[in-house]
């Protein structure tokens, strides 16, 4: 399964709206198999903040371990998240 | 109201600069004109040079420090979160403009977290009134946030009672992940803050209760002073001039 994070918006930066996109996107994860991979990709994303990230790939990873991968990272934004939410 | 479009003589008066400053800071982005004639002529809405001209960090200040509170100029207020959201996208949309993406992302991210930090922190506890000061200065660069919540200090003293002031609770809330709100255990957004700013050409002056921090590139360490004028919430000028 492939998240697209820009259906979310593309300044991701509130807690409450990235608990509200991991509520919305819940129906969607019901269905995955067991070994399936989830893989989150930031293209388009403008802007990332810890606070939005923790609601959502916080909880993502949990549930999913190692079958998460994260791809189209560059912003800049996105990549100074993700190196202190590691 | 409609805004008031206003001819590029008339914005120099106002600014008591020369018609061709202005139209340099066109070309470079610094003071976009928004259309221009067919024979070239350039215009510009009365709000934006309004807005141009004024020292938000003063505003914000005697806002934030004022014995009694009252309600900052509508265009400052945002009194939820949601309207937040809605200014900061603006500001980031205008701040695309004139910068690359790298430095939009960041400086957007920085303010974001920042305020959404207030609004987190004081939800259901404001002291006096509801959200935050939110304003920007494309003419000296600078992002100002500021709120009448509780502070840091009181903040963290949920979870870190041993705390002894305001300088503690600030050096703690930029060096280690924590959170005030107990029971959760995440807290890492103004540390996210620190490894933008010290990675950066940013400066950034970040107030709460009676200490002060100013933080810059490459500082290794965070270095917390006392300030002359006590403010219980939150008071923060990130200043991106360098980055542009």
């Amino acid at each position: 399964m492939r998240i697209q994070l820009n259906k979310f918006g593309t300044t991701l930066v509130s807690r409450p709206s990235g608990k509200e996109a991991w509520l919305a996107f819940q129906p969607s994860l019901v269905n995955l198999s067991e070994s399936e991979e989830v893989v989150v990709d930031f293209e388009g994303v403008v802007v990332l903040t810890p606070s939005w990230a923790d609601e959502f790939l916080t909880p993502l990873h949990s549930r999913f371990n190692n079958r998460v991968t994260l791809v189209n990272t560059d912003n800049a934004s996105v990549a100074a998240t993700l190196a202190i939410l590691k | 109201m409609r805004d008031k479009v206003i001819t590029i003589s008339k914005a120099a008066r106002t600014l008591g600069i020369s018609i061709n400053t202005l139209r340099r800071w066109d070309a470079s982005g610094r003071l976009k004109a928004i259309r221009k004639s067919p024979l070239g002529h350039r215009y510009y809405l009365q709000s934006y040079i309004s807005e141009f001209v004024q020292d938000v960090d003063i505003l914000a200040r005697d806002w934030v420090t004022a014995p009694t509170s009252y309600e900052p100029k509508s265009e400052m207020y945002c009194r939820t979160r949601d309207v937040f959201q809605a200014r900061l996208e603006k500001f980031q949309s205008r701040l695309t403009a004139l910068a690359p993406l790298p430095t939009v992302s960041l400086i957007t991210a920085v303010a974001g977290e920042i305020g959404n930090n207030s609004f987190d922190h004081n939800l259901g506890n404001w002291p006096d009134i509801l959200g935050i000061f939110f304003s920007y200065s494309m003419r000296t660069r600078t992002v100002v946030l500021a709120d009448r919540g509780l502070g840091i200090l009181s903040t963290l003293l949920r979870v870190r009672p041993q705390l002894a002031n305001s300088e503690e609770a600030l050096k703690v809330a930029f060096t280690e992940t924590v959170s005030g709100r107990y029971p959760e255990v995440r807290g890492n957004g103004l540390k996210f803050v620190r490894s933008i700013i010290i990675k950066n050409p940013f400066t950034l002056v970040f107030q709460t209760g009676d200490a002060i921090l100013y933080l810059k590139k490459d500082d290794k360490d965070v270095n917390v002073k006392k300030a002359d004028i006590f403010i219980r919430g939150c008071f923060v000028i990130i200043d991106f001039d360098s980055l542009i």
